[in-house]
């Protein structure tokens, strides 16, 4: 017996053990999350195997997976595999980008030509490479992995140019590298036309196996993309029935209503989704932006503490913080909860932006204009910043400069209609308001365009604008009519009533605008200039109507009158009273577009939340 | 409405049952509480198997329309909102937006901190989504009258009145006997030219849609006509129409015909506090202070918060000078109810009986805001800025009030005295004599005249003035002695000069009447003695005695 058990206790070097029962324990292991487990097997299987280089990399697999970054780089770079195996070196890569060493990791990925330069040869150098294949890993998708990874590595090291041409080959060479994919659109590193090309370029064709297949993956593509632009919210792009009800279509969906102002459609579909699964990562963002605008304060309070308590480590959960104190007009600590979402996440635009309306709506034009460069430097693709900058130099009555911003802004969003918008304050504030009126009319079609059935409120100042714009060409019933629409959109506004009234007393209507100068104070009191004005059209409309309501029968008088017809002397202050209207004009005329801003500003806050 | 209104009554009557029922199952309360007292009236008529009603909503929505109909009794209305919501049938529907355009209207109420704030932000922004949602609804033409009506409420609300008004109309066509939808119409069609522009069903009810706005429109006449017509052709029962007639007479000021229309009514119908505030205005016009504190006590033992009620103690106080507590009270209405039209009106009275113009202006601008026609608020307006000294806002309120009153001399004395402020003598006399010409409510419209000819040295027309009034106030016990004083002696004066001594005599006999002008009397007489001495001395030269008389 006890001969017995030392046979069996002697360990014969000699004797072949079953090392793939033990490679399978690892990898059970793994899959378990065992990986303190894992690791001591791979381990061991290493040294079984005596540095089998299939081996070697599971272990350092176990290591990454248990975040000793360094540990596992060194293995592999010891034994030299990542020049022989282009997974090693994708592992090593990765390993040096979490342990946040760039250099390091583009060297690897670089190999030693060094050669950074865009071309195809010069990118898939790395690929080219001798590669003994380790099992389980398609080639093309190690390849398309690679080429992700490297595009992340230059998107840390600040080189965004570069890093969208990685994912963009990465996406190519593997269509369903979604990971790719979300990194160019959800930066908003491409514009619009961009992502039209890419998506055309895309090789559907030869990867994937079936018609079905190919038109599956461009729809879902498709409705994913920039929602932005010139996509009315009812046609969506068509997707596999069985996938309608799929969330990230719903999200997207979502995002679209947003765009196109229906906040409360927005909202409904966010919350089914939030419903369905808390905390989608790319639906909170919008869901949280539809609430700033709905201002459903209590709501965000909650969700804000909900995300922090369970996901601090998530820029996203700090930006909900952030909107709540930005919602609640507390400017300092929003600031200060945006600051760390954007610490967490540097690319994450929508608090960028958030932070820069933090300052704008405190007039703060300077410290704003810096937050939205900033955006714009991180979403290259987007518009928004620049429109906002465009906003503040329009403020600081730098209209040249605001001009400027406002053609960059229309050379990525050709057909925005919040940037035909502001073009056409420009041109209002340049007093050439034919071309003023040629923008708003412009946009106004845009609106219409996505609004099939109602337009959203948020457009009563364009309507306004258009309304302004129209009395100073002289064009009075015009003006009305758009001044009428625009308080469809936003009944009780004051200053649209005061419009309206001045229209009418330069129409010589007094009654009318005595009418509307009065429903202006009614809602805002202590308005000066609809006082002034009611002053002026009073005493206009008192000279220049009858004494009492049906006095032009003058039958009416007893025989004793012998009254005389109303003196010239008294008809001529009318006209004095008049042409004193008109002196007031210019003062007003710059007044009311102004007023669009503020609007604006709160229009347009979250419009790109999604950019997480 | 010239050729005899006759109607099917049984007819009517099974519409109008079947009407209460609509409204009944969907919370209409006001109307259906109108169109029982109407049917009330009716009761003499036999109706034999009514139809069976059958409820609006399909057999698998019953559920939840019964959920949320209790909560609507209960007014949980967001509880409500929030469970008829989820389906579909239009009875639902209408029910879902009802409770969430009462809850809003209750919130704004709860939360009304000070009577004069403006709207609010927050309120305002939910009820444009509601109507934003009914517009959405009515374009897609999928929209029940009933919706109609609330979408149109709501429009009216956001001051979109023109747009209120079709939907309005739209509603009643197609849903005649929805009385609500009627009321609010006549609210908005502020004038005849209004009226003309909407298509309006030919139904019966229509008739009672016009007596109503007749009667808004200070049309009384032809609104009594209107209610005559309706009382003949078989409604003589309803307690609406006495109401109404009441309240017409009360708007012709023939204040005893319509409190005693209120104690008939009162004595058919005790325990109706409805217009009852109606009656109070008249018992405060007539100041029958014992009937009015009896119709005060009487009000608040059976509902102490009614607006009605409320307002009736408001005169109440009124009438005994308190007008510190007349206030308290009309604000107790107003937060009960802060559309509340002449609890607003009668506010601003006291608060200009107390001085404080600012706090008037602010009453006045709101009773305005709820119904632009209240010439009482327009008039009031115009007497603050008369206060504050702004002619010109006083003449545009005047002129306000004058038009909803065209017949109303009191508004026309009033303009011509602001015509006259401004020296504008030419208006002023123009008002003046239509004033006259509309019949002189107040007897002050011909000194008015008088007095401005006089200032403008007309001294013919003066004296014709002068003559007229003191011809008119002559007979009476003379309430304003120093006017008339006044006129007796410029007449002798005037009379004297022109050397007609027995009238300039008979004239300044008169003026010794009143102590004021007693002494210069004398010297008049004095005067018109010597005068005649000297026309019997020197008869015969003609020339001599005029230049004398010239002096």
């Amino acid at each position: 017996m006890p001969g017995d058990s030392d046979d069996e206790m002697k360990i014969n070097a000699e004797r072949p053990i079953n090392i793939d029962s033990y490679r399978k324990l690892v990898r059970s292991h793994i899959d378990l999350h065992l990986y303190t487990s894992a690791l001591f097997w791979a381990d061991k299987v290493v040294s079984l195997s005596d540095g089998e280089p299939e081996d070697v990399f599971w272990l350092a697999q176990c290591m990454f997976l248990l975040k000793q970054y360094h540990r596992a780089a060194h293995l592999i770079q010891s034994k030299g595999l990542e020049k022989t195996h282009l997974v090693c070196r994708y592992l090593a890569a990765k390993c040096l980008l979490e342990a946040k060493e760039y250099t390091g990791a583009l060297n690897l990925l670089t190999c030693d030509d060094n050669n950074l330069s865009t071309n195809v040869s010069g990118i898939n150098s790395v690929l080219e490479l001798s590669d003994s294949p380790i099992e389980g890993f398609p080639l093309s998708n190690v390849h398309s992995a690679v080429l992700f990874l490297k595009g992340c590595v230059y998107e840390a090291l600040d080189n965004r140019s570069l890093a969208s041409e990685c994912y963009k080959q990465a996406l190519r060479s593997d269509v369903y590298c979604y990971d790719a994919f979300q990194a160019l659109v959800q930066h908003q590193m491409l514009t619009s036309w961009e992502e039209k090309e890419l998506l055309t370029s895309l090789p559907l064709s030869s990867q994937c196996k079936t018609k079905d297949e190919e038109w599956l993956v461009k729809s879902v593509y498709e409705s994913l993309l920039k929602k932005y632009q010139s996509v009315p919210p009812r046609s969506i792009v068509n997707v596999h029935p069985r996938l309608q009800g799929n969330l990230d279509l719903e999200v997207a969906k979502a995002e679209r209503h947003y765009y196109a102002c229906s906040y409360a459609e927005c909202f409904a579909t966010t919350t089914e989704v939030i419903e369905k699964d808390p905390y989608h990562t790319t639906c909170l963002p919008i869901h949280i932006a539809c609430m700033v605008e709905m201002k459903k304060g209590n709501a965000l309070f909650y969700l804000a503490h909900d995300l922090v308590d369970l996901r601090p480590d998530l820029a996203v959960s700090w930006f909900a913080v952030g909107c709540y104190y930005y919602l609640k007009g507390k400017t300092d600590p929003a600031r200060r909860y945006l600051g760390k979402a954007t610490s967490i996440d540097r690319l994450f635009g929508p608090a960028w932006l958030t932070y820069g309306h933090s300052f704008a709506i405190e007039n703060e034009h300077d410290q704003a204009m810096a937050a939205y460069f900033k955006a714009s430097q991180l979403m290259k693709g987007c518009h928004l910043p620049l429109l906002y900058i465009g906003l503040e130099c329009g403020l600081t009555n730098n209209i040249k400069l605001a001009e400027k911003f406002f053609l960059q802004a229309s050379s990525i969003a050709p057909t925005d209609p919040f940037v035909i918008h502001e073009k056409g304050v420009v041109a209002y504030q340049n007093n050439d308001y034919a071309t003023a009126l040629k923008y708003f009319e412009d946009a106004l079609d845009k609106v219409k365009e996505i609004n099939e059935v109602v337009i959203a409120d948020k457009w009563e100042p364009l309507f306004n604008n258009l309304g302004h714009t129209c009395r100073k060409l002289g064009k009075l019933s015009k003006s009305l009519e758009y001044h009428r629409e625009a308080l469809v959109l936003s009944p009780l506004n004051p200053s649209t009533l005061a419009s309206i009234g001045f229209v009418y007393t330069l129409a010589g209507n007094f009654a009318e605008a005595v009418e509307y100068f009065h429903k202006a104070l009614g809602q805002r009191r202590d308005d000066t200039f609809s006082t002034t004005m009611l002053t002026n059209a009073m005493e206009a409309l008192v000279s220049d109507s009858p004494p009492y309501e049906g006095a032009e029968l003058t039958s009416d008088c007893p025989p004793v009158a012998r009254l005389r017809p109303i003196t010239p002397n008294q008809s001529q202050t009318s006209t004095a009273d008049q042409s004193a209207l008109t002196m007031t004009l210019p003062e007003k005329g710059t007044t009311p577009p102004r007023s669009h801003y503020g609007d604006m500003d709160m229009t347009d806050s979250f419009q790109d939340e999604n950019n997480s | 409405m010239d050729e005899d209104l006759k109607l099917n009554l049984r007819e009517v009557k099974i519409s109008l049952q079947k009407a209460i029922h609509d409204c009944s199952t969907r919370g209409l309360m006001h109307s259906t509480k109108w169109l029982s007292e109407l049917n009330f009236a009716l009761k003499h008529i036999k109706v034999d198997a009514l139809p069976p009603h059958e409820l609006a909503v399909s057999d698998d929505e019953v559920d939840d329309y019964y959920l949320a109909k209790s909560y609507f009794d209960l007014k949980e209305y967001d509880r409500c909102a929030f469970y008829a919501g989820k389906t579909s049938s239009p009875c639902n529907k209408f029910l879902h937006f009802y409770a969430r355009y009462l809850s809003m209207e209750r919130k704004k109420i709860d939360n009304l901190t000070e009577l004069f704030s403006g709207p609010e932000p927050k309120t305002s922004g939910e009820l444009q989504q509601l109507c934003k949602e009914l517009r959405e609804l009515h374009v897609k033409r999928s929209m029940d009258p009933y919706s109609m009506y609330l979408f149109g409420v709501v429009l009216k609300r956001l001051d979109l009145l023109d747009e209120a008004r079709s939907v309005l109309a739209e509603a009643v066509a197609l849903e005649p006997l929805h009385w609500g939808a009627w009321l609010e119409l006549s609210m908005l069609v502020t004038d005849r030219a209004k009226a003309r522009l909407l298509s309006l069903p030919n139904h019966w009810m229509k008739q009672f849609f016009l007596g109503r706005s007749y009667l808004d429109q200070q049309m009384n006449d032809k609104a009594l006509e209107i209610y005559y017509d309706l009382q003949n052709a078989g409604f003589n029962g309803s307690t609406y129409l006495l109401a109404q007639i009441a309240i017409a007479h009360h708007n012709k000021r023939e204040v005893s015909e319509a409190i005693a229309s209120f104690h008939h009514l009162r004595k058919i119908d005790p325990f109706r506090l409805d217009n009852i505030d109606v009656l109070s205005n008249l018992l405060y016009v007539k100041e029958m202070k014992t009937e009015l504190t009896y119709l005060a006590q009487e009000a608040c033992e059976i509902d102490k918060y009614r607006v009605e009620t409320c307002c009736v103690i408001g005169n109440y106080y009124s009438l005994r000078s308190d007008h510190q507590k007349a206030v308290i009270y009309f604000q107790r209405a107003l937060r009960l109810n802060p559309q509340y039209l002449s609890a607003w009106t009668l506010m601003g009275h006291e608060y200009m009986e107390m001085k404080n113009t600012n706090a008037a202006i602010q009453s006045y601008r709101q009773a305005i805001e709820v119904n632009r026609r209240d010439y009482r608020a327009w008039y009031g307006l115009g007497q603050t800025y008369e206060i504050l000294k702004m002619p010109y806002y006083c003449l545009y309120y005047y002129k306000q009030a004058q038009q909803l009153r065209p017949n109303d001399s009191r508004m026309l004395v009033a303009l011509g005295e602001t015509y006259e402020k401004l020296e504008k003598n030419q208006e002023a006399l123009k008002c003046f004599y239509k004033a006259r010409s509309v019949g002189d409510v107040e007897g002050s419209a011909i000194l008015k005249l008088a007095k401005l000819f006089d200032r403008l040295l007309d001294v013919e027309q003066a004296a014709t003035a002068f003559t007229e009034y003191v011809n008119e106030n002559d007979s009476a016990e003379a309430e304003n002695k120093s006017e008339l004083s006044q006129a007796y002696k410029y007449l002798a004066n005037f009379h004297l000069n022109k050397n007609e001594l027995d009238l300039a005599y008979n004239y300044a006999q008169k003026s010794l009447n009143f102590e004021e002008t007693k002494e210069e009397g004398k010297a008049l007489l004095k005067t018109i003695s010597q005068k005649r001495g000297l026309v019997e001395d020197v008869k015969q030269d003609m020339v001599v005695e005029d230049s004398d008389a010239n002096d």
